[in-house]
C-alpha cells in the first residue's frame, strides 16, 4: 500500500497541491478532534468543563478523573472504578482470541489442504455465519448458557466469542493457506509427517503474518463487543464496554464528564495501542474482512 | 530398488475420468519418462504412484508389493517437486533430515546421511542456509538431496527442471542422468518437454487425454510412432504429416502429394496387406525434417533415398542447420538442410526423402498403417 | 488400517467447529424463527400463533420508527461514508509525503469501540458542555446545535458519529483499490490527452466498482447491526426518537417481555442482511472460482 512508485498521482500545479494538503490537514483535525476532546477534558476539573471551552487544553492538569475512573467511581452499585471490569475483559479476551485463532488455523488447514467432498459447503456455511446479526442468536444463546451453567460467567462469554469468531478466523486462514504451496504438504507427507506434524512443522512456522492479523482482528472485536457483554454477563463478569456504558448513562448523581472521558480512553487504550503498534496487520484484517472469496 | 508395475489404472475426480486405464511396467533400475501435453494426466499418474492421490481402480505394484491404500511415506518412494517444495522455515540440513527425524533415525546417523548426500550433490557449504537464500539450481539440488537421503526403491520427479532457465536445465539434465547411472535406482519422471524425455529415458510413456498413446524406448517412440499424436508431439521441429493419396501404378504403391501451384510429387510406398486397404483413398505421409534434406546432405547409409523437386518458399537459418519450408499436401513442411546448402527461394529445388524413415497413418483413425 | 484412520483425521478436526457453527448459528436461527411464531413473553413457550407476531410488529409505532430511522441512517451513512472515503483516498493517492501518518489518523476510529465513540460524541455534541457551549465561549453567542436533544434531529447525530468511525475504513478500501489500478492504463490516458480530473472521472472511478460494492455491503451490514453506538449516544432517545431495529429487538425481548415480537424483529433483520450478503458472497465466490 505504500509503494509511492505505484501511485496514480497525476501531475498537478502548486495551487492544487496546496489545496490537497489543506483538505488532508482539515480531515486530520476532524478525525483527531474527538480524541483530543476526550484527552483534554479527562485532565480538567468538572468546574472547568462546565464553565469552559471543551476544545481548550486544560488549565490546571489534574489526574484525579483518571484515578476516579480506574478505581473509585461508582458503577452500578459498587464504587470500584473500571479496574475490575478491565480485568474481566482481559480474562475474557485472551482465551477467546487464542481458541478461535487456533481453531480457525486448523479449519483453514483442513479446508485447503485436506478438502473433502462437502468441505466447500461447510466453508460456505461458516462464511455466511460471519454476517448474521447477533440479535438473532441472543435468545437461544441465553438459554443454552443457562443450561450449561455458564449464564453470567466469563466462561460463557469466552464460549460465545469463540464460536462466533470462528467464521472470520477460518476465513482468514483458509484464504492464507489457499496460497500456501500444496507441494510442501505433499513433500512432508512423503517424508512421513502426519496430519498434525504437517500442521505444526510446516504450516504454522510460515503462518506468522496471518496469525498476527487474526489475533488483532479477534482481539479488537472481542474487546470492543458490547452486545454479548450486555446480554450474557452478570455484575462480576461485566466487560469494560458495558461498564463504561453503565458509568456514562447512569441516571443517578452528577455527570462527571471528566471521569467519563478518562474511562472511555481506558476502554479504548488496549485496542488503540495494538492499532498503533501494528497498524499494518490491523488494516490487512479489515481488508480480509471486507473482501471475501 | 525395484520394478514398478501399473495395471489398468483408472482415476476419476468426481464424474471426470482423468486416467482411463493405464498399463505400464518399468524394470528395476529403469528410467521411465511420462510425457504429454498439460492436462494429459501425467502428473495425476505420478501422484497416484506416490500415494498422494487415491486411485479409483487398478493396481500399482512397487517390486512385488501392491501399494494400494498405503500412505506415501510407506511406499518406499521419494519425490522431487516442480516447485522443489523446500520447507521455507527449515535450513537445507533441516529439509534433508526432516523425513529421518519423523522416522526417528538417531542424530549421528542423520548427520552421516546428510554428509553423504551433500558430497554427492556438492551442497556441503549450503547446509546451514534457508531455501530463500539459494539460487534456483541450488534449490533443485537440495530437493534432490532430500529425495536421495531416503534411499528409496523408486524416485519420482514431477517436472523438476521446468522452473530453471534454459542453460541450467541442460546442466541439470546431465546431472540427473549421471545420478541415475551412479545410483541405479528406478526413476519415474514427468515432463512436458519431449527433448528431456528422449535424452533421459530408458522407456517413454506418451499420454494424452488420459490414455496411454504409446509406451516404448526413446528410439521406438521417435522412429516408430504408433499414431499421429505421438509423431507430432515428439521431436522438434515435429514430424511433417503430409496429406496425400495412395494410388497403385504398375502394381506398385505410391503416394501422390500436391505441391506448389498445380504441381505434385509422388513417392513410392512399401507394399503390404494393410496398406492395400487404403488404395485410392487419403493417407497421411509422415516424415521427419531430418529425413528431408538437400541431396548432398542425404544419409548415405540409407538404402532408399528419393529425390524430388519441391518449391522452397522460406528458409530459416538455425546455425547448425537451415530449415527450408516447402508446401506439400496443402501445408508448410519443414526440410532440414545443411547450414551451407545453397537455397534459392521462390524456386524449385531438389529435396531428398529418406524413405526408410517414412511412416504412414490412416487419417480417419490417426493410427499407424504398418 | 492406521492409514485409513488418517483419512478421517481432517474431518474429525473440522467437526467440532462445524457442529458448533451449525448449532449456534443455524440451529439458533431456526429456534428464533420458531419463537417468532409463538406467544413467548418473558420466557420462551411453545404455543404456536402463526404470523401474529409479525402482524403485530408491523403494526407497532416503535417498529416503524425503527425502520424509518434505519432508512435515514443507512442511506446517509452509506452514501456519505462512501463519498468521503473515496474522496480521501484520492487525496491520499497524490504522492503525499506524510501518507503513512495521515492514513493512521484517518483509520484509528475503526480500532475503538462504538461505546467509546458514542461517549465522545455524546458529550461533544451535548449543548450544555460541548460544541454549542464552546462556540458561546468563543463569542458566537447565537450558535445553536441541539440536535442530540431534538426528536427530529437526534438520528443525524448518530449518523455523524458513525461516519466518523467508518469513513477511514472505506478510505482504506478505496486506497487499496486505487493502488491496484494498472499504471499503464493511466499512462495511456495521459498519452490520449486526458487531464487529471478526467482520468479519475472517466477511468479510475469506474474501475472502483468492485470496491463500491464491497463498501456498500460492509456498511449496510454495519448499519443494520448498529446497536452499540445508539445505546451509548442516545440510549434510543430522546423518547424513542433514535430507535433502530437492533435496539428495538433488545428492548422488546429483554425489558418489555415480548420475546415473540423481539424474535420476529430479529428475523426481519436477518432477512434484510442476508438479502444483501448472499447475492454478494455468491458472486464473489463465483468470480473467485472463475479466476482459478
Amino acid at each position: 500500500m505504500s509503494h509511492s512508485s505505484q501511485d496514480n498521482a497525476i501531475e498537478s500545479g502548486r495551487l492544487v497541491r496546496a489545496l490537497i494538503y489543506t483538505l488532508l490537514i482539515f480531515f486530520v483535525i476532524y478525525y483527531l478532534l474527538p480524541l483530543w476532546v476526550m484527552v483534554a477534558n479527562s485532565l480538567k476539573t468538572l468546574d472547568e468543563i462546565r464553565g469552559g471551552d471543551m476544545l481548550a487544553p486544560p488549565k490546571d492538569i489534574t489526574f484525579e478523573p483518571w484515578r476516579q475512573a480506574w478505581s473509585k467511581t461508582q458503577i452500578g452499585v459498587e464504587a470500584t472504578g473500571l479496574k475490575p471490569y478491565f480485568l474481566n475483559s482481559i480474562i475474557m479476551v485472551v482465551p477467546a482470541v487464542f481458541l478461535s485463532t487456533f481453531l480457525g488455523a486448523l479449519n483453514g488447514y483442513v479446508l485447503t489442504k485436506w478438502a473433502f467432498r462437502g468441505s466447500n459447503l461447510i466453508f460456505g456455511l461458516m462464511l455466511l455465519a460471519c454476517f448474521i446479526p447477533f440479535q438473532i442468536v441472543l435468545i437461544p444463546m441465553a438459554r443454552i448458557l443457562g443450561m450449561l451453567n455458564l449464564a453470567g460467567t466469563i466462561g460463557g462469554l469466552i464460549l460465545v466469542h469463540t464460536v462466533y469468531g470462528l467464521g472470520f478466523t477460518t476465513l482468514f486462514f483458509r484464504n492464507y493457506y489457499a496460497a500456501f504451496p500444496t507441494e510442501l504438504v505433499r513433500a512432508a507427507q512423503i517424508d512421513g509427517a502426519s496430519f498434525f506434524q504437517v500442521f505444526w512443522r510446516i504450516l504454522i512456522p510460515s503462518s506468522g503474518p496471518i496469525i498476527v492479523v487474526t489475533i488483532i482482528w479477534q482481539f479488537t472485536n472481542v474487546w470492543n463487543d458490547f452486545l454479548f457483554g450486555a446480554s450474557f454477563s452478570s455484575y462480576d463478569s461485566t466487560p469494560i464496554t458495558v461498564a463504561l456504558n453503565n458509568l456514562v448513562n447512569s441516571s443517578t448523581g452528577v455527570k462527571e464528564y471528566n471521569v467519563h472521558f478518562a474511562g472511555a480512553i481506558l476502554a479504548a487504550l488496549p485496542t488503540l495501542i495494538v492499532y498503533i503498534v501494528s497498524g499494518r496487520y490491523f488494516v490487512r484484517g479489515l481488508m480480509a474482512g471486507a473482501v471475501k472469496g | 530398488m525395484a520394478s514398478l508395475t501399473i495395471d489398468k489404472l483408472i482415476k476419476s475426480f468426481g464424474a471426470v475420468e482423468v486416467l482411463k486405464g493405464i498399463d505400464l511396467e518399468i524394470e528395476d533400475g529403469g528410467f521411465l519418462v511420462l510425457v504429454g501435453p498439460s492436462g494429459c494426466g501425467k502428473s495425476t499418474l505420478l501422484n497416484c504412484i506416490a500415494g498422494l492421490e487415491k486411485t479409483t481402480s487398478g493396481e500399482i505394484r512397487i517390486g512385488e508389493r501392491n501399494v494400494e491404500g498405503l500412505h506415501p511415506s510407506k511406499r518406499d518412494i521419494a519425490m522431487v517437486f516442480q516447485s522443489y517444495a523446500l520447507y521455507p522455515n527449515m535450513t537445507v540440513r533441516g529439509n534433508i533430515s526432516f523425513g529421518m527425524e519423523i522416522r526417528g533415525v538417531d542424530k549421528a546417523e542423520q548427520e552421516k546421511a546428510i554428509q553423504e548426500v551433500a558430497d554427492i550433490l556438492q551442497i556441503g557449504e549450503l547446509l546451514d542456509r534457508k531455501p530463500s537464500q539459494l539460487s534456483g539450481g541450488q534449490r533443485q539440488r537440495v530437493a534432490m538431496g532430500r529425495a536421495l537421503v531416503r534411499h528409496p526403491q523408486v524416485f519420482l520427479f514431477d517436472e523438476p527442471l521446468s522452473n530453471l532457465d534454459a542453460k541450467l536445465r541442460v546442466d541439470m539434465r546431465t546431472e540427473i542422468k549421471r545420478l541415475h547411472k551412479r545410483m541405479g535406482t528406478t526413476i519415474v519422471y514427468v515432463t512436458h518437454d519431449q527433448i528431456e524425455a528422449l535424452t533421459l529415458a530408458t522407456k517413454i510413456a506418451v499420454l494424452e487425454a488420459g490414455y496411454l498413446q504409446q509406451f516404448g524406448t526413446p528410439d521406438e517412440i521417435y522412429n516408430d510412432p504408433n499414431n499421429m499424436f505421438v509423431a507430432d508431439f515428439m521431436g522438434s521441429p515435429s514430424m511433417n504429416l503430409i496429406d496425400g493419396t495412395l494410388v497403385e501404378r504398375d502394381g506398385a504403391l505410391e503416394v501422390q502429394i500436391a505441391g506448389h501451384g498445380g504441381s505434385s510429387i509422388s513417392l513410392p510406398v512399401p507394399d503390404g496387406a494393410e496398406m492395400r486397404k487404403h488404395v485410392g483413398g487419403p493417407i497421411v505421409f509422415g516424415i521427419r525434417p531430418e529425413a528431408m534434406t538437400d541431396p548432398d546432405g542425404a544419409d548415405r547409409t540409407s538404402p532408399h533415398i528419393e529425390t524430388r523437386d519441391c518449391y522452397i518458399e522460406v528458409s530459416q537459418p538455425a546455425g547448425s542447420d537451415t530449415f527450408a519450408l516447402t508446401p506439400l499436401g496443402g501445408k508448410e513442411c519443414i526440410a532440414r538442410f545443411r547450414a551451407d546448402a545453397r537455397i534459392e527461394l521462390g524456386a524449385f529445388s531438389p529435396i531428398s526423402f529418406n524413405m526408410t524413415k517414412a511412416v504412414f497413418f490412416d487419417p480417419q483413425t490417426t493410427g499407424r498403417i504398418r | 488400517m492406521r492409514d485409513r484412520l488418517q483419512e478421517w483425521v481432517p474431518r474429525i478436526v473440522l467437526a467440532p467447529s462445524f457442529v458448533a457453527v451449525l448449532i449456534v448459528v443455524y440451529g439458533f436461527i431456526l429456534y428464533t424463527g420458531w419463537l417468532s411464531m409463538t406467544n413467548s413473553r418473558m420466557l420462551p413457550n411453545n404455543e404456536f400463533i402463526g404470523l401474529a407476531n409479525y402482524t403485530k410488529l408491523f403494526g407497532l409505532k416503535h417498529w416503524s420508527i425503527a425502520l424509518t430511522n434505519l432508512a435515514i441512517f443507512g442511506t446517509l451513512y452509506i452514501l456519505i461514508s462512501s463519498v468521503l472515503g473515496l474522496f480521501l483516498a484520492i487525496l491520499l493517492d497524490q504522492q503525499i509525503r506524510t501518507e503513512g501518518f495521515i492514513r493512521t489518523v484517518y483509520l484509528y476510529p475503526m480500532a475503538i469501540s462504538f461505546i467509546v465513540t458514542g461517549v465522545a460524541w455524546k458529550w461533544f455534541l451535548d449543548p450544555g458542555i460541548g460544541l454549542e457551549n464552546t462556540m458561546h465561549q468563543w463569542g458566537w453567542e447565537s450558535f445553536e446545535f441541539k440536535w442530540i436533544k431534538d426528536r427530529d434531529f437526534a438520528i443525524y447525530t448518530i449518523v455523524i458519529a458513525a461516519i466518523w468511525q467508518s469513513s477511514g475504513y472505506v478510505m482504506a478500501m478505496f486506497l487499496a483499490g486505487l493502488r491496484g489500478v494498472d499504471n499503464e492504463i493511466i499512462k495511456a490516458a495521459q498519452v490520449d490527452g486526458a487531464s487529471g480530473f478526467l482520468i479519475y472521472r472517466r477511468i479510475i472511478i469506474p474501475m472502483m466498482r468492485p470496491v463500491f460494492l464491497s463498501a456498500f455491503v460492509v456498511l449496510t451490514h454495519l448499519a443494520i447491526k448498529s446497536y452499540d453506538l445508539v445505546v451509548a449516544m442516545t440510549g434510543g432517545g430522546p423518547g424513542r426518537a433514535t430507535e433502530m431495529p437492533a435496539t428495538f429487538m433488545y428492548s422488546y425481548t429483554f425489558t418489555r417481555n415480548q420475546m415473540g415480537v423481539g424474535a420476529s424483529s430479529a428475523i426481519i433483520m436477518l432477512i434484510m442482511i442476508f438479502s444483501i450478503i448472499i447475492p454478494y458472497l455468491y458472486s464473489e465466490i463465483r468470480v473467485g472460482a472463475d479466476k482459478r
